[in-house]
């Protein structure tokens, strides 16, 4: 089957202040099978949301190949950015008319997602009167409801407290159940890497270095010790404590061949 | 009712402070109110006030064309902005008994003269203003629109003019605030008639009472402009804001 997106020896680079050439992007290739989920984990400034900038089609300026194959894109960023002149429903209604959604279909979508993400009762709220949480959540649904084909998200709970964050990831993992859409999640975080996705990819100085998959049976529970146990040994793997260069043996034996060319201090300063 | 409480002690003020001073020099709100309607009920401000009013309207419309383009222009284009710079600056500081004198002198003494001197006068404030605003919209706001696929005419509709509207609303305010003013001077050096004409005149005949009351009753008007037209209209427009506490 033909991948959902094929990235073939991507490079980007720019021109910084001083006239040096930085290479953001290093010769990338990648494949995300249809309806796959796949969560590309890295520490800000790895180049994973350039990435998803070219694979979004924001920025056309590079080398090599990218393209996305599963029609239309959604895409959910850091923050909700929402129109905070229309309603709930008016942010839904623009991105339905701006992606020439036929008008007569606009209602079952929103419907539908906004049930999901139970915002159903909140399409009159103007962004303002609805908490961070919920505006996330709208966010989601104005990605969902333009039904795209690939959904990208970009850190999308990191600016979320914890107990709404994990709400949100465990509707994100039953929506996803039901529509199956391609998703590539980027995040710096390694919990909610392996509480995702079906494959990890680490990122780190504008190259993937270790690709993981997540062996964890779905549907997955917040609380599975699997996903706890997996994510220490991503965080062991990468470097133990913050900003501490780790002793030789905290590598533990099992894990050691999943990261051995990351490099440290960057895993060091990951949020994980 | 904080307003009205307000608005009562000003009169009150007025009123003491008219005391210090003999009623031809310093008239109270009293005498200046009775002299206000005696010229009200004689029909002798009519004719004036509409002159002044249409001036104020057609400075105030010509500033905003002239203006809010400009301002537009110079927070999206850099080249704009750095040729255009200069001279906002400079048509800041020319005073505007200065661009009164040259549209009378060039012009003639006439209707056109006076709105262009008002207009030119004042719309470099608005510029200004919208040139901040447009600094400041939301390019995030810009980026989600282009991942939902919309075309320019429409992010520059529904994505960055939502975003500059606060501004033209805030300009086209303290706008009217300042075309007022410069209205009146310019009836005073180049017009036969409106308010500015008025004031002059009763200056001259060193009717105090007469001055006092031309103020009262166009400071009347403006506020009622302010509180009948433009704050129902702004609360309207601006319903999506939350309000401001602090």
């Amino acid at each position: 089957m033909k991948p959902a997106i094929h990235v073939a020896s991507l490079r980007k680079t720019f021109k910084g202040r001083d006239g040096a050439t930085h290479t953001v992007l290093k010769n990338l290739d990648l494949e995300v099978g249809v309806g796959e989920f796949l969560c590309i984990l890295g520490p800000s400034g790895c180049g994973k949301s350039t990435l998803l900038n070219v694979l979004a089609g924001l920025d056309k300026v590079y080398e090599g190949r990218a393209s996305v194959s599963s029609g239309r894109i959604g895409y959910l960023f850091q923050e909700p950015r929402l129109l905070p002149w229309l309603t709930a429903e008016g942010n839904l209604d623009f991105a339905l008319a701006s992606c020439r959604v036929p008008t007569e279909r606009w209602d079952q979508l929103k419907s539908r997602y906004l049930a999901m993400t139970g915002l159903s009762d909140y399409r009159t709220y103007y962004p303002h009167q609805i908490s961070g949480g919920m505006a996330q959540r709208l966010a989601l649904v104005r990605a969902l409801c333009v039904e795209p084909g690939i959904l990208l998200m970009d850190e999308p709970f990191s600016g979320l407290d914890e107990i709404t964050a994990r709400r949100i990831r465990t509707d994100l993992l039953t929506i996803w159940e039901e529509t199956r859409k391609t998703i590539v999640f980027v995040t710096h975080n390694a919990y909610e890497a392996c509480f995702l996705a079906d494959r990890i990819l680490v990122m780190s100085g504008g190259a993937f270095q270790q690709e993981m998959p997540v062996p964890i049976a779905r549907p997955r529970s917040y609380d599975d010790s699997a996903v706890f146990e997996l994510s220490r040994d991503v965080i062991k793997a990468f470097g133990d404590g913050m900003g501490r260069e780790p002793a030789p043996v905290a590598v533990p034996k099992p894990h050691s061949n999943l990261v051995d060319d990351l490099d440290r201090h960057t895993a060091a300063r990951m949020n994980l | 009712m904080l307003k009205v409480v307000s608005l009562v002690v000003a009169v009150i003020v007025w009123g003491l402070l008219s005391l210090t001073l003999p009623p031809e020099i310093f008239p109270g709100p009293l005498e200046t109110a009775k002299v206000l309607w005696g010229e009200i009920a004689g029909g002798r401000v009519e004719t004036d006030v509409a002159m002044t009013m249409l001036r104020v309207v057609g400075g105030l419309v010509l500033a905003l064309l002239l203006g809010v383009p400009i301002g537009v222009l110079m927070g999206l284009n850099r080249r704009a902005e750095a040729v255009l710079d200069v001279w906002v600056m400079i048509g800041l500081t020319v005073p505007s008994l200065c661009y009164a004198i040259m549209a009378f002198m060039w012009f003639g003494l006439n209707e056109g003269a006076a709105i262009i001197a008002i207009a030119v006068t004042a719309a470099p404030s608005i510029t200004i203003n919208i040139w901040e605003g447009v600094k400041n919209v939301d390019t995030k706001l810009v980026a989600m629109a282009r991942i939902f696929e919309a075309s320019r005419p429409v992010i520059v509709r529904r994505v960055l003019l939502p975003q500059i509207y606060p501004y033209v609303m805030a300009s086209a305010r303290f706008g009217l605030g300042i075309i007022w003013k410069i209205t009146v001077l310019v009836e005073l050096i180049g017009r036969p008639n409106g308010v500015g004409f008025k004031l002059f005149y009763w200056y001259q005949l060193a009717d105090m009472r007469q001055v006092l009351a031309w103020t009262l009753l166009f400071t009347i008007i403006m506020l009622l402009i302010e509180l009948v037209i433009l704050k129902p209209i702004e609360r309207r427009i601006f319903a999506w804001r939350p309000e401001v506490a602090v």
